[in-house]
């Protein structure tokens, strides 16, 4: 996109006053959406995206500007205010010589979206509409389904002498139907996402993510209210990982830890977690929402063991919170986009299958709450304070599965319930989604085995009034 | 400096460059934005940011297909690209004879959106303003131990439209704000607080009271625990209660009600609320930070009274919606970038204060909790009403503030939670474009252990 002649002239004119790094990322990004609701397609949309970030770092400060003008006086014009927002004088040693940096793992993307036409791309929503209305097309009141795919080329190049070039091509299709029965109305949601091109639709057919979503939103017709109060929690393998991401991931972010914003600050080497807990971040696994070859600071992407048999072994990096711990970026400085700094963020982040049959786990019940499916989910990193929601569970009594119910939530404290992990099944289950940190948004997957968690505050409306005569 | 004469002349050209390309009709939307933020830490300047952010977005239609494409790049080929795009997709949807243009408003409102303090005042200036709230937040409690970002930010911002019935229209506006997020604590215990102020004006802006009001939300909440489950009397804090507002502003446009997803579809001339609720969408509110001349498609912006003593009175419609109802645009078509197609959505979206003041509602209140925080508030179903959320808040006992509370949630269902308010505050305050004073609702499930 742009010459490293003219990369190495704006980085050294940003550092004009002197500084310890700068780097620019220049990006383009071109997205075709399509979504249909009521039956009909009703938009298709595309369009392109250009611009550059720079940045200079200086102490512990950091001078950012950007520009979507991507023509060289423009360019040189962000040079000369992030330099005159330095106010140091001394220049250190830098290194333009701009080397292509290697990476750990590559991708391949069988099938680039820019290559299939937009009318395959609108029969597959039109395909998924059906189906999800053929579910019961008395019940199922409307269906909204969406696709979306980005290809992101971005040419990142620092003083420290790094050059490197990536595309990350990204595609999503989601279906959302809605039942209603008289005056009750229902959603179910469906979707899947992942660093792939238009391939990822023959293993995740719209049709059958059509009919999961309209099944969900027909069976939640029926469900009971959630209770309310505190129960032992069964999290289902194929749930996804949102509680990981919430009750642990973020507070493993070095930026939240070095602020002392997390309950992990200061708490490397001890036991933070249950035995039973081993997680990890790793955006270097294939055909994942969260993966990437290189971070958008150009580091490349690698496996990272954050706590390890219940034993916190590391923080989620980027360039400069590992600076401040003495340490190399572990390749976790992600942006939105070249409007936005980068920042320590997740990528595929999940907790290590175990050993035991979900089945058994199950069976291990007398009362408690099944989750089948997670929603979205938020967490007080200070506090450790989560709270998720539920989109498809079940009351387990005597150790089977009960009948359905809606309006869940779980509330719990990450730390705790980490420690709370009684039991760890063999099996794994990612979900996708966009986490948003900072006012930024970036892909991300996670994924958790089935768990046994001794008990978590469901939120819900029933107030269970036996809950004395249990106790008697 | 920006000729606002020429990026008109832009957006027209881009309009009949798809003209000639065939489009029936075409519409060109150009934002052209001047941003700067300053982030700053225990005294310290840690994040300076300045940026230039200018795009276009075109739609067409052609035979009753609508397509869309934007583009960055203000440059002839890439107009000429987009245009070539946005014929392309509008082949790919379903033709609705309703996708039409609006003609030019009668009369556009006057409005002062633009403050050129905003732009003129030094940068030192705007800092020492961040770096006073974070003062003021230390000076308010010394148990103010960490704040986690203490900001301030401003926007130059351009907004034009032309299209190929007549409208060729433009604003400027001002933006400035100033938000803080930071931890108080106790021994082992932390809690935080946060506050936030959006202005268009930039001596409107108070930092020091942001700063107290951060540290006056994190202090309370020291030594908070949860309770044990109970059904009981909640009262939501301004900053609670927009938040539930802002749950209703989706299911209020026609277009959630035209696609049956809307919890007030077929519910207009009845009760939707308790009688003393008035909910409000002012698209021309002094001061307004939603507020401006006209909507994403060029409509003149207008005050509706959405909910009156409790009655849903209309929904809010953009120039799509509109005619399938045969009835004119309300002024509410949203958009939130140049990159995205307009929608329909909420401008200054509030409920009306009513006459106690916050200490008369909680003392006449007996027993029950005033609700501070919420997390989760993404996860409610908006076509459903149904929500579960975590939350934080303090102890009613007695008709006063006791102990605070944490670890707790509350659900129900939205619609519900407007029948049962049984109290408005005289509070009324604004987080963007949401305002609300402080709510009482008479029953609630509060979940605990």
């Amino acid at each position: 996109m742009i010459d490293k002649k003219t990369l190495k002239t704006v980085l050294d004119l940003a550092l004009a006053n002197g500084g310890d790094f700068a780097d620019i990322f220049v990006e383009k990004k071109i997205t075709t959406g399509i979504s249909a609701e009521g039956g009909k397609i009703e938009r298709v949309h595309s369009g392109i995206d250009a611009g550059a970030g720079l940045r200079v770092l200086a102490g512990d400060m950091t001078a950012y500007a950007y520009t979507n003008d991507l023509g060289k006086e423009s360019l040189l014009e962000i040079a000369r205010t992030v330099g005159r927002t330095i106010k140091t004088t001394d220049r250190k040693e830098y290194n333009f010589d701009l080397r292509k940096v290697k990476p750990v793992v590559d991708f391949s993307f069988p099938e680039r979206p820019d290559k299939v036409e937009t009318s395959r791309k609108a029969e597959m929503v039109e395909s998924a509409d059906k189906a999800t209305r053929q579910v019961n097309s008395e019940l199922i009141k409307q269906v909204m389904v969406g696709y979306g795919d980005v290809i992101q080329q971005v040419t990142i190049a620092n003083s420290a002498g790094d050059y490197v070039e990536d595309e990350r091509i990204r595609t999503r299709f989601l279906v959302h139907a809605v039942a209603g029965d008289g005056a009750v109305i229902q959603t179910g949601y469906e979707a899947a996402g992942s660093l792939a091109g238009f391939d990822l639709l023959k293993r995740y057919p719209p049709e059958e993510l059509g009919r999961k979503a309209g099944e969900r939103a027909i069976q939640m017709l029926s469900a009971k209210p959630a209770p309310a109060g505190k129960f032992p929690v069964v999290m289902s393998g194929e749930a996804g990982g949102t509680m990981v991401h919430e009750a642990c991931g973020h507070g493993l972010e070095a930026d939240l830890v070095q602020k002392k914003l997390s309950v992990y600050a200061g708490k490397m080497g001890e036991q933070v977690a249950s035995k039973e807990a081993t997680i990890i971040d790793d955006a270097t696994l294939s055909d994942r929402y969260g993966s990437y070859r290189f971070d958008d600071e150009g580091t490349p992407s690698r496996k990272v063991v954050l706590i390890e048999d219940g034993i916190l072994k590391d923080y989620l990096y980027d360039r400069m919170t590992a600076g401040r711990d003495g340490k190399s970026s572990n390749g976790h400085g992600r942006r939105e986009s070249y409007q936005h700094k980068p920042i320590p963020r997740m990528g595929n982040t999940f907790i290590a299958p175990g050993k035991a049959d979900p089945e058994k786990i199950i069976s291990q019940i007398k009362n408690g709450l099944l989750v089948k499916k997670m929603g979205g989910g938020q967490v007080n990193t200070t506090t450790g304070d989560f709270v998720f929601d539920v989109a498809e569970g079940y009351l387990i009594v005597d150790g089977q599965v009960g009948p359905m119910v809606r309006g869940a939530t779980l509330t719990g404290n990450g730390p705790e319930v980490l420690k709370m992990l009684e039991m760890v099944g063999r099996d794994l289950g990612f979900t996708i989604g966009t986490c948003g940190k900072d006012g930024q948004g970036v892909p991300v997957s996670d994924a958790q085995p089935t768990l046994l968690i001794r008990e978590l505050i469901v939120g819900g409306t029933q107030v269970s009034t036996n809950s004395q005569i249990r106790r008697i | 400096m920006l000729d606002e004469q020429v990026l008109l002349n832009l957006a027209e050209s881009a309009c009949k460059n798809a003209k000639l390309a065939g489009a029936g009709e075409a519409e060109a939307y150009l934002s052209y934005n001047r941003e700067f933020s300053a982030e700053v830490r225990e005294g310290q300047t840690e994040t300076i940011k300045v940026a230039l952010d200018r795009g276009l977005g075109l739609r067409v239609v052609k035979n009753g297909k609508v397509g869309f494409a934007y583009t960055s790049d203000l440059e002839k080929a890439s107009l000429k690209n987009i245009a070539d795009q946005a014929i392309a997709n509008a082949r790919e949807t379903a033709a609705d004879p309703y996708r039409i243009f609006p003609s030019p408003s009668p009369l556009y409102p006057e409005l002062e959106l633009y403050d050129s303090a905003v732009v003129k005042t030094p940068v030192e200036t705007k800092i020492d303003l961040a770096k006073a709230m974070e003062e003021a937040a230390r000076a308010f409690d010394p148990r103010v131990k960490i704040i986690e970002s203490s900001n301030y930010q401003d926007i130059e911002a351009c907004v034009l439209l032309v299209n190929s019935k007549g409208i060729k229209n433009s604003y400027r506006a001002t933006y400035c704000g100033v938000n803080l997020s930071l931890v108080a604590g106790e021994g082992e215990d932390q809690q935080t607080g946060f506050a936030m102020d959006y202005r268009l004006r930039f001596d409107d802006l108070d930092a020091e009271k942001i700063g107290r009001e951060a540290a006056f939300r994190a202090v309370r909440m020291l030594g908070a625990k949860p309770v044990s489950t109970r059904e009981t009397t909640v009262l939501f804090d301004p900053y609670v209660a927009a938040g539930f507002l802002d749950l209703l502003g989706p299911a209020l446009t026609a277009e959630a009600v035209q696609k049956g997803r809307s919890l007030f579809m077929g519910k207009v001339n009845q009760p939707v609320a308790a009688l003393t609720v008035n909910i409000i969408d002012d698209g021309i509110m002094p001061g307004g930070i939603a507020s401006a001349p006209f909507d994403g498609e060029g409509v003149q912006m207008s005050r509706k009274t959405l909910i009156e003593e409790g009655i849903l009175k209309g929904y809010l419609h953009n120039t799509y919606t509109a005619a399938k109802e045969n009835g004119a645009s309300t002024g509410n078509c949203m958009r939130s970038s140049y990159k995205s197609a307009p929608d329909v959505g909420t401008t200054n979206f509030f409920i009306q204060p009513g006459v106690y003041t916050p200490d008369e509602l909680i003392n006449s209140t007996g027993n029950g909790i005033y609700i501070t925080e919420v997390i989760g508030m993404h996860t409610a179903n908006p076509i459903s009403g149904d929500f579960s959320v975590g939350a934080a808040g303090i102890l009613i006992e007695n008709g006063q503030l006791t102990k605070p509370v944490r670890g707790i949630a509350i659900a129900g269902n939205i619609q519900e939670v407007f029948q049962q308010i049984d109290g408005i505050g005289s509070d009324l305050i604004f987080f963007g474009g949401q305002g609300s004073p402080t709510l009482r609702i008479a029953r609630m499930v509060v979940s605990g252990h």
